[in-house]
C-alpha cells in the first residue's frame, strides 16, 4: 500500500512561501514524477512528503493516515539521493543491511535480503568495498538497494540520475522503471528533466513556483498542455509559440505548434524564413528559421535527412489541427 | 515543529552551562565594583563582607582612574600587545613566505617552527628569563663576556690593538627591571607566537591562486611586485585575524608577566588586578571591568569578522 | 632571464638554509632546556661546561624527591583528560544540533559562545575564588576540570561545528530515512564519519588544557595543583637549580610538544574558527 496524499500543504521558509496551498493525490502503486524548472520547489515538496522537512500547514496523508507530525524514520518510505548520501564509513554491504539493522531485523533476514538486492542489482562483487571505490552508476545502485530492503510503502527519487553521465543516465532510467514494472510500488521521482518524465511516469506533476500548473498522463500533457508554461516544458524541442498577427487569424492570443507539426519544405508553404543553423543528428534534423512573424527562431523538425545550409530560404506550413491556442492569460482555449 | 525540537534541545546544556560561566562571576565583578570590599582592615570590620550597604557607586572606578598604577598597567599593556603583534606579524609573514615552497626537509623545518607555541607559558617564561635572558648566568651574560674577553685579549695584538682598545667593555643587559622586564616578555611571547602566524599565514598562502601569479609572471611581475600586489593582499585578512586573536590573548597575559617580575614594579592589567585582589576587592572588581571594556572593543572588531564567513 | 635565473638559485640552495636556519633558532631554546636538563645544578652554571660536560639523568631521576613532579603531573592529566571528555560530551551534540539543524538564532548563538572566551579572566578572578571558597570547591579536582572545560567549551564547540559543517546534510538525511532516532544519528553516523576532526579537537583542547595557567595557578594551592603551578612557584632559582629545573620543565612540556606536531594543521582552524582556511 502506497497512496499518498496532500491536504492543503503550505511551507514557507521565514516570510517567503515557497509553497501556497496544494492538494495532490498520488495512488498505489503509481509513478509519478515531479517536474519543473530549477527553484519550482518540486525537491521540497518531495521532502514535505520524507518528513525531512515540516509542512507549514496542511496535512501528508500516507493511506488514509496522517503522518504530518510523524518523524521521517517512521513514516516507512524510502529515498534515494541525488548525491547517494550513501555512508562513506561503511562498507556497500553494511550501507544497505543499515536500515535492517535499524528496524532490529534478524541477522539471517538481513543477509538473504542483501543477497536478493544485490544480485537484482548486479553489486554482488561490490558488496564488501567502501562507497569510495565505486563508480557513480554503482553508487547509485547502493542507494536503491539501501531503499528496496527496507520494503517502503513507497520511494522517494530525488534528481537521483543527475550526477551521472548521459549514456549512464539512459541505463538506469530504464532500470529504475522497469523495478517499477516489476515492484509496483508508489515511487514520486523528482526531476528537471523532461525527457525523464515524460519516458518514466504514469503522472507527471509539472510545477513552477510551487504551484501545480498541470498534473497528467504523459500523452495528455503532451497533447492537452492546460497553459502556455507546460506547452513550452514539455516536448523537445521545444514548442514553438507565436504571438501577434499569426496568432490573433486563429482567434487566439498565443498559439503554438510543435516542431515536429509544422511541414519544411524548400518549395512552397505558409510562412517564409531563412536558416539559421540546421541540426543534422542522421534520423531527424531540427532546423532552426529566422524570418517568421511572431516567432524568432522558429524551431522545425524534419524525419531523416534533410539538406538545407545556413542562409537558404524556406517555406513552412503547421498542421492547423495540431495547433494549440492560448489566451491572453496563456491558458488554453479548447 | 515536532521533528526538530528534540535535536535543537541538544545544544541547551552547552549553553546554559557558557552562560552560567559568563553571568555569574561577571555580575559578581560588577557588584563588587560599586562597594567598598576589603579582605582586610581592622578599623572598617564591615568591609570586609560584601553588602549594600558599604556601597561605593563610582568611587573604586575613581580610586582605580586615580592611581598612578592602573595608568602604566595599561601603557604597559598596549606597550606589550603592541610590540608583540607588531614582531610576530612581520616574523610571521616573512618566514610564512620562506616555508611555502617545498624543499628538502620542509616537514621538519615546520615542527621545529611550530614546537615554540606548545610549551606552557611558565616553562617558557622560567627558560628565557633564567637559563637565557639572565645577566650572570644566563646565554646572555655568557655571550657578553666571552665577547669582552675577547675584545681585551685583542687589546694587545700588535696592529689592531690600538683600535679595539677604543671599544668599550659591553654590559649585560639585566632584563629584571621594570622596565627591561616588559622586553623580556615581549621576546619570549613573541617566540611563542611567531609559530601561531607563521602557521596561519602558511595556510592561507597554500590557498593563494598560482594561476594568478602565473599571470603576474608573463605580465612581467618581478619577486617584489608579486609580493607586494598579490601575496601581501592575500594575507590582508588573516593579518587582521591573527592580530585580533593574539590581541585578545596577551591582553590578559599573565603567566609570563608573573614569573618575570613579580615585586619589580612591571606589570600589565590582568597583574594588576591580581595585586589589588590580594586585599581590595572592589578596585580590583572597578579594573576587572574597565579589561573587560578593553577587551571588548578588540572583540567586536573580530567577531565581526569572523561572523562574515560563518554560516558560508 | 637574469632575474629568473637568480630565483632559481636562491629557491635551490638559500631558502632551504635561511629556512633551517630560523627553524633551527626558533627552536634552540627548547633544545637548551633539554641540553641542560642533562648538566648537574652546579655544570649548568660554569661557563667551562657551558658546551662540555658529563651528561646525568640524575635530574630525571630525582624529580620526584625534588619536585614532587608525579603528583602534579597526575594532577594535570586527570584535569586535561576529563576537561576534555566532558567538553566533548556537552560540545558534540551542542555542535551536532547547530550543523544540522540550525535555526535563525543559530549564528548568534555561536557568536556568543565565541565573545565568552574573549572575557578577560582576570576581570573575574576574585568572583571566582569567592564562589569557589565558599561552596568548598577550592583547590579540588573538580572545580579545575569545571572551569577548563568551560573555557575551551567555545573552542571546541566551533571546532566541531567546522567539521560537522562538511558532512553533507543528506547523509543525515538518508540516516533518518533509515529509521534512526536523534541519538542513532549521532552515534551511527556523525561520529564516525568525524572521527578524525573529534580526535584533533580532543587532541587541541587536552593541549590547552595542559598549558592553562591562569586559573590553575589561581584556584589551587597543592591539592589539585597542576604542572603551570609547579613550575610558577619554582619560577625563580636564581642560578641555584637550573639543571633540574630544566628537567621537570621539559618533562612538563615534552609530551605536549610532541601532542602539538600532530594536530598542528586542526591548530589553526581551531584557532581561527575556521576564518583561515
Amino acid at each position: 500500500m502506497g497512496q499518498i496524499v496532500l491536504d492543503k500543504v503550505t511551507k514557507s521558509f521565514g516570510e517567503t512561501q515557497v509553497i501556497p496551498p496544494l492538494d495532490l493525490k498520488i495512488e498505489d502503486g503509481e509513478f509519478a514524477v515531479f517536474v519543473g524548472p530549477s527553484g519550482c520547489g518540486k525537491s521540497t515538496l518531495l521532502r514535505l512528503i520524507a518528513g525531512l522537512e515540516d509542512t507549514t500547514s496542511g496535512k501528508v496523508l500516507i493511506d488514509d493516515e496522517d503522518v504530518t507530525q510523524v518523524s521521517p524514520s517512521k513514516r516507512g518510505l524510502s529515498m534515494v539521493f541525488q548525491t547517494y548520501a550513501l555512508y562513506p564509513h561503511m562498507t556497500v554491504r553494511k550501507n544497505i543491511a543499515f536500515p535492517m539493522r535499524m528496524a532490529g531485523m534478524s541477522e539471517q533476514e538481513q543477509e538473504a535480503k542483501i543477497k536478493a538486492a544485490a544480485e537484482s542489482l548486479n553489486l554482488t562483487d561490490y558488496l564488501d568495498r567502501k562507497p569510495g571505490q565505486l563508480s557513480g552508476g554503482q553508487r547509485q545502485r547502493v542507494a536503491i538497494g539501501r531503499a528496496i530492503v527496507r520494503d517502503p510503502s513507497a520511494f522517494l527519487f530525488d534528481e537521483p540520475l543527475s550526477n551521472l553521465d548521459a549514456a549512464l543516465r539512459v541505463g538506469m532510467r530504464l532500470e529504475i522503471t522497469e523495478m517499477h514494472k516489476r515492484m509496483q510500488t508508489t515511487m514520486i521521482y523528482v526531476t528537471h528533466d523532461q525527457v525523464e518524465a515524460m519516458t518514466m511516469a504514469d503522472k507527471i506533476v509539472v510545477l513552477q513556483a510551487g504551484v501545480i500548473e498541470q498534473v497528467g498522463s504523459p500523452l495528455d500533457l503532451y497533447h492537452r498542455p492546460q497553459n502556455k508554461f507546460v506547452a513550452g516544458f514539455i516536448g523537445s524541442p521545444k514548442m514553438n509559440l507565436i504571438e501577434g498577427v499569426e496568432a490573433e487569424k486563429q482567434g487566439a492570443h498565443t498559439i503554438g505548434i510543435r516542431p515536429e507539426h509544422v511541414e519544411i519544405s524548400t518549395t512552397e508553404g505558409l510562412w517564409q524564413g531563412t536558416v539559421g543553423v540546421a541540426e543534422h543528428l542522421g534520423s531527424d534534423t531540427f532546423v532552426h528559421i529566422h524570418g517568421v512573424p511572431g516567432c524568432d527562431p522558429m524551431t522545425v523538425r524534419a524525419a531523416g535527412e534533410f539538406s538545407v545550409s545556413h542562409g537558404d530560404t524556406v517555406y513552412l506550413t503547421p498542421n492547423l489541427a495540431l495547433l494549440h491556442k492560448f489566451d491572453d492569460k496563456g491558458l488554453r482555449i479548447e | 515543529m515536532s521533528n526538530r525540537s528534540l535535536p535543537r534541545l541538544l545544544q541547551t546544556p552547552a549553553v546554559i552551562l557558557l552562560l552560567i560561566w559568563m553571568l555569574v562571576p561577571l555580575s559578581l565583578t560588577l557588584y563588587f565594583s560599586f562597594i567598598r570590599y576589603v579582605l582586610n582592615n581592622l578599623r572598617r570590620p564591615e568591609w570586609t563582607t560584601p553588602s549594600f550597604s558599604n556601597w561605593r557607586g563610582f568611587g573604586n572606578y575613581e580610586f582605580v582612574l586615580n592611581s598612578k598604577d592602573f595608568l602604566f598597567a595599561i601603557q604597559n599593556s598596549l606597550l606589550i600587545v603592541g610590540s608583540i603583534l607588531f614582531c610576530t606579524v612581520i616574523f610571521g609573514v616573512l618566514i610564512a613566505v620562506l616555508i611555502n615552497k617545498s624543499f628538502p626537509g620542509q616537514g621538519i623545518v615546520r615542527v621545529l617552527l611550530i614546537s615554540p607555541f606548545f610549551v606552557m607559558p611558565a616553562v617558557n617564561a622560567v627558560l628565557w628569563i633564567n637559563m637565557i635572558l639572565d645577566p650572570v648566568l644566563g646565554l646572555q651574560g655568557l655571550a657578553v663576556n666571552g665577547i669582552n674577553d675577547m675584545i681585551a685579549g685583542l687589546r694587545s695584538t700588535p696592529v689592531l690593538g690600538a683600535f679595539f682598545s677604543l671599544w668599550p667593555e659591553f654590559e649585560p643587559i639585566s632584563f629584571r627591571a621594570t622596565q627591561t622586564s616588559a622586553y623580556a616578555v615581549i621576546i619570549m611571547v613573541t617566540w611563542q607566537w611567531t609559530p601561531f602566524a607563521v602557521l596561519i599565514f602558511m595556510t592561507s598562502l597554500q590557498s593563494e591562486d598560482q594561476q594568478q601569479k602565473e599571470a603576474a609572471i608573463l605580465d612581467g611581475a618581478g619577486a617584489w611586485s608579486q609580493f607586494r600586489f598579490l601575496t601581501l593582499p592575500h594575507l590582508g585578512r588573516p593579518i587582521a585575524i591573527v592580530v585580533m586573536i593574539q590581541a585578545i590573548f596577551h591582553l590578559s597575559l599573565y603567566a609570563e608577566i608573573e614569573i618575570v617580575s613579580r615585586g619589580n614594579g612591571n606589570k600589565n592589567l590582568p597583574y594588576l588586578i591580581g595585586e589589588f585582589a590580594n586585599n581590595n576587592i572592589g578596585a580590583a572588581s572597578a579594573t576587572g571591568i574597565f579589561a573587560v571594556i578593553l577587551a571588548n572593543i578588540v572583540a567586536i572588531f573580530l567577531l565581526r569578522m569572523i561572523g562574515k564567513t560563518l554560516m558560508e | 632571464m637574469a632575474i629568473v635565473a637568480n630565483q632559481t638559485r636562491f629557491g635551490t640552495y638559500g631558502r632551504p638554509v635561511l629556512a633551517w636556519v630560523v627553524a633551527l633558532i626558533f627552536f634552540f631554546p627548547i633544545f637548551w632546556l633539554v641540553f641542560t636538563s642533562f648538566k648537574t645544578d652546579a655544570d649548568a652554571v660554569k661557563p667551562e661546561h657551558l658546551l662540555f660536560f658529563t651528561p646525568t639523568l640524575d635530574n630525571y631521576l630525582n624529580m620526584t624527591e625534588n619536585y614532587d613532579y608525579w603528583r602534579f603531573a597526575t594532577n594535570s592529566v586527570i584535569t586535561s583528560v576529563f576537561a576534555t571528555v566532558f567538553a566533548l560530551a556537552v560540545g558534540i551534540p551542542c555542535a551536532y544540533a547547530m550543523a544540522f539543524n540550525p535555526s535563525r538564532a543559530t549564528k548568534d548563538v555561536l557568536m556568543w559562545m565565541l565573545s565568552t572566551k574573549m572575557l578577560p579572566a582576570a576581570a573575574v578572578l576574585y568572583p571566582m575564588t569567592f564562589i569557589t571558597k565558599s561552596i568548598g570547591l577550592f583547590d579540588t579536582h573538580f572545580m579545575v576540570i569545571v572551569v577548563l572545560m568551560l573555557i575551551n567549551l567555545p573552542i571546541v564547540i566551533w571546532m566541531l561545528f567546522t567539521y560537522f559543517k562538511e558532512i553533507p546534510k543528506e547523509i543525515i538525511e538518508a540516516g533518518q530515512m533509515d529509521g534512526v532516532n536523534t541519538w542513532g544519528e549521532i552515534k551511527e553516523i556523525l561520529i564516525p564519519l568525524a572521527w578524525g576532526g573529534i580526535a584533533s579537537t580532543a587532541l587541541l583542547c587536552f593541549i590547552f588544557c595542559w598549558n592553562e595557567a591562569y586559573w590553575t595557578v589561581r584556584l589551587t594551592t597543592t591539592e589539585a595543583a597542576t604542572l603551570s603551578k609547579l613550575i610558577e612557584g619554582n619560577r625563580a632559582p636564581e642560578g641555584l637549580f637550573f639543571g633540574r629545573l630544566s628537567a621537570v620543565s621539559a618533562a612538563a612540556v615534552g609530551p605536549i610538544v610532541v601532542l602539538g606536531w600532530f594536530c598542528q594543521k586542526q591548530l589553526v582552524q581551531g584557532l581561527t574558527f575556521g576564518a583561515v582556511k
